[in-house]
């Protein structure tokens, strides 16, 4: 990646052995089962998030919602709102360590902003209503469930990567250089 | 042995917030030394030119896999100590696929897009945007997919069970898989990046013989993991054992399988069977009629059964039961039997069919075999067609969804109770729900209105409705949820645990579109045994003046705040008990947009609770006018949220008012003093 290295400061570092990392993710997420008795999740924070925004905005209408209105009038008191802080916390540790913090949007050289933004976004807005119907994302069901071996974790995990190669070549003008 | 914050059912507590935000921080530092706080890796794995996605994922994978299964297979942790998220199919299925595409176009997950926006990622914060936005967008479409709930819901279900494999097997295999897609990965990049640093190398050698070498060890340490974690708990807990283990040697505390399968079909109503298996394994094969319980709750659990009639153990092999019965013995429990060779005996000499016998059976024996077939096949056969049926065994209190009591209509042994009103029930009720008015339930006991009728009327009243000791009951109301969990206070007085009420209402299940029916059901009276000590937690005015004053008694006056402080009043006085706090019973329901009245949270119930009573196994007396109301936070306390403690003062307020010499507070009085 030419951007990286290009770098005058030294440049950012390089990524570490992906299958020693692949190790440490496990003993946290062996950690996490052991400690708390639940493993990993993302999803379910950033969605307790979402109904603190929609409490903020429409509260009686948000408690009276089927969804989020089981979360109460303080959606933010949940374990995962805490564990996705801690994972931008860690993220942020990791990437001044290896002078990899950059502001920057990443996309193919030949790809204009606006399509790589508008990409993402979307990409956001069904990963987000997927996980919640899915009862959780690659952390918490793919990862965490499928570590547990739990049909419908596993499951997920299939579909989720068979989709995703079947959707790919539609969207891999972002990658163009 | 651990003990989990989940297992404790402390998820909610600010400890459990610290641990999990540390938690977090190594989640988001392993992320990002993995590189998944660029987009542009992330979605490498779907052209095939950064492979890292496979590999991190699964070597993390298997690592908690295997650590876990080793952290079991050594004793140290149990599985009922870790949340199984439930698999739906019907919603997993969409949601992966939906997931897929998200994914492949945003480049980002949830978990990895906090480490973007961590590292500057533009993109990732643009993608946690529209995140909020699709779970906000779920919210308000949740009634147009919640059907999608109901296809393939399965409960906890384990992989290798819907396979049909053993575990440790399962694992192995499991392995090799992900061994192989790290070969194929390196190789997969070589052939388009022409870079493959570890292809073939010592490194990728040494890492892929070691994870089988590890898989393959689960099969020396645990040949079957349950046994292995019931001696290992054994271990743990030395047990003054040998009077015990020399009774259990010679057999005085067994009961045969035909002896139990034949007291089990004739209904014996003072016969509690329990299966001390994981929840798992119970799910997927039981002997009908049994209850699933936690060795951690055996004793309290089967209080109510202590020294009368029969309790019978069984787990897979004989190990497990052995320890939990010495274990109740030791708690002056004389009752408690032991299946002679567990399940697997059951299996092999009741209900194995007759012409796989070795040797031939006299008719009479035969006749004996089939019988018992018929009588348990229904929810002992094999996992599939056990599955549907599972919920309705689980033994303990509790509430169930809509989606939960639609996938057990039909069960053998599950009757559901309607307490709407009679007009409301006989326009529609869920097919084969029993109408019943809850006050039926309450009468006046020696001058006082409105208490729960003593064990002799109460089972006269379920044997009017048919019902028997060994049913799955789930009780349905209008809007009040209340009035269900004041029937439950019934089913608990009579020892009845197997029962749970439904959340949401019947408001809730019309919501969802689900079959309704006008059709009367057909009930034949039954003979409802009679349970005198099965109560131990009703309370009468006496007890409650002994705790006033009491450090750590909490006393909880769940009426209405006006009730509590005097302001109104339709007792013979107004205020409430001195020391007696207010939580108003309406702060634990969630009211949803047509009238379906829901529990909140568990979560959020566990913390507003922790704030009020010191600790699980405080002393907790509720109570307000009638009994009514208290049932319900009686219900959140024990049932939902574990307070092992809690008394229910059913003559509440009406009583206390009416007795004179009895002291009470009352704000409006205060007021008037102090003028």
């Amino acid at each position: 990646m030419p951007t990286e290295t290009d770098n005058p400061h030294g440049g950012p570092k390089p990524y570490a052995n992906p299958y020693l990392v692949g190790v440490l993710l496990g003993l946290v997420l062996l950690a996490s089962f052991a400690i708390l008795g639940a493993g990993l999740g993302a999803s379910g924070g950033i969605s307790r998030f979402a109904a603190a925004l929609s409490m903020s905005v429409a509260p009686s209408h948000t408690l009276s919602s089927e969804y989020f209105g089981k979360w109460g009038e303080n959606p933010l008191h949940y374990y995962l709102v805490f564990m996705f802080v801690g994972t931008f916390v860690g993220g942020l540790f990791s990437a001044l360590l290896a002078n990899r913090a950059r502001i920057q949007v990443e996309r193919g050289a030949a790809s204009s902003v606006g399509r790589r933004l508008g990409y993402a976004l979307a990409g956001g807005i069904i990963v987000g209503f997927a996980s919640r119907l899915a009862q959780g994302c690659t952390s918490g069901q793919a990862l965490t469930g499928g570590a547990l071996l739990l049909s419908g974790s596993l499951v997920f995990l299939v579909c989720l990567f068979a989709s995703g190669y079947a959707a790919a070549w539609f969207v891999k003008k972002q990658w163009h250089d | 042995m651990i003990n989990t914050l989940y297992g404790l059912d402390a998820l909610g507590t600010p400890q459990a917030f610290l641990l999990a935000l540390l938690i977090g921080v190594g989640f988001g530092f392993a992320l990002e030394r993995a590189g998944f706080s660029s987009s542009r890796r992330l979605a490498g794995v779907f052209y095939f030119t950064d492979m890292a996605v496979v590999k991190v994922m699964f070597s993390a994978l298997i690592t908690a896999l295997l650590g876990l299964s080793y952290l079991v297979g050594f004793g140290w942790i149990q599985f009922d100590q870790i949340f199984l998220m439930p698999t739906l199919y019907g919603a997993q299925i969409v949601g992966g696929l939906l997931f897929g595409v998200g994914f492949v176009m945003g480049a980002w997950c949830p978990g990895t897009a906090a480490v973007g926006v961590a590292a500057g990622r533009i993109d990732a914060l643009v993608f946690l945007l529209g995140v909020v936005g699709g779970s906000i967008l779920f919210n308000e479409s949740f009634a147009l997919v919640l059907p999608l709930y109901t296809i393939g819901d399965f409960g906890t279900q384990m992989a290798y069970t819907t396979v049909g494999m053993s575990r440790n097997g399962f694992i192995l295999m499991f392995t090799l898989v992900a061994v192989a897609a790290f070969w194929l990965s390196e190789w997969a990049e070589k052939v388009r990046t022409g870079r493959a640093p570890y292809r073939g190398s010592p490194f990728l050698k040494t890492y892929s013989f070691a994870l089988v070498a590890l898989a393959g060890g689960l099969f020396v340490l645990s040949p079957d993991t349950t046994e292995a974690a019931a001696k290992s708990a054994a271990a743990v807990t030395p047990v003054d054992e040998k009077a015990l283990m020399a009774s259990v040697e010679q057999g005085l505390d067994h009961i045969e399988p035909e002896d139990i399968a034949d007291r089990l079909m004739a209904g014996e109503s003072d016969l509690v069977l329990v299966d001390v298996r994981p929840a798992a394994e119970f799910n997927a094969f039981h002997i009908r009629g049994a209850v699933n319980v936690p060795l951690a709750q055996l004793a309290q659990t089967l209080q109510p059964h202590k020294n009368q009639g029969l309790i019978v153990l069984y787990s897979n092999g004989m190990t497990h039961p052995a320890q939990a019965r010495d274990s109740l013995q030791r708690q002056g429990f004389g009752n408690v039997y032991l299946l002679t060779d567990g399940l697997v005996g059951f299996r092999d000499r009741c209900l194995k069919p007759v012409s796989l016998r070795p040797e031939p059976l006299a008719t009479v024996d035969a006749a004996r075999v089939n019988a018992w077939r018929a009588f348990f096949d229904a929810s002992a056969v094999s996992a599939k067609s056990d599955v549907a049926t599972a919920p309705v065994h689980a033994a303990m209190p509790r509430a169930v969804e809509t989606h939960q009591l639609a996938s057990m209509i039909g069960a053998p042994g599950l009757k559901i109770i309607d307490l709407r009103p009679q007009p409301e029930y006989n326009t529609a009720h869920i097919p084969g729900s029993i109408s019943l008015n809850v006050e039926s339930f309450r009468g006046n006991i020696g001058g006082t209105p409105s208490v729960l009728l003593p064990p002799p009327m109460l089972a006269a009243q379920f044997s009017l409705l048919g019902l028997q000791s060994s049913d799955s009951i789930v009780i349905v109301s209008g809007e009040k949820l209340y009035d269900t969990t004041l029937a439950g206070m019934a089913f608990e007085r009579m020892g009845h645990m197997n029962y749970a009420v439904m959340n949401g209402g019947y408001a809730q299940w019309v919501q969802e579109g689900r079959p309704t029916d006008t059709t009367l059901p057909v009930v034949t009276n039954s003979k409802y045994p009679m349970q005198k000590n099965a109560d131990n937690f009703t309370v009468d005015f006496q007890a409650v003046v002994a705790q006033l004053g009491k450090p750590g008694v909490v006393i909880i006056d769940v009426r209405p705040t006006d009730y509590y402080t005097g302001k109104k009043s339709d007792e013979a006085r107004a205020g409430h008990i001195p020391g007696a706090i207010s939580r108003p019973f309406t702060e634990d329901l969630v009211i949803g947009s047509n009238k379906a009245v829901s529990f909140k949270s568990t979560a959020v119930l566990t913390e507003a609770y922790s704030r009020i009573i010191p600790s699980k196994d405080s002393m907790v007396i509720v109570h307000c006018r009638t009994g009514h109301q208290a049932s319900q936070t009686y219900f959140v306390l024990k049932r939902l949220l574990g307070y092992t403690n809690v008394r229910w003062y059913d003559a509440g307020w009406t009583e206390w008012a009416a007795r004179p010499e009895l002291p009470i507070v009352s704000e409006t009085q205060d007021i008037k003093s102090k003028q």
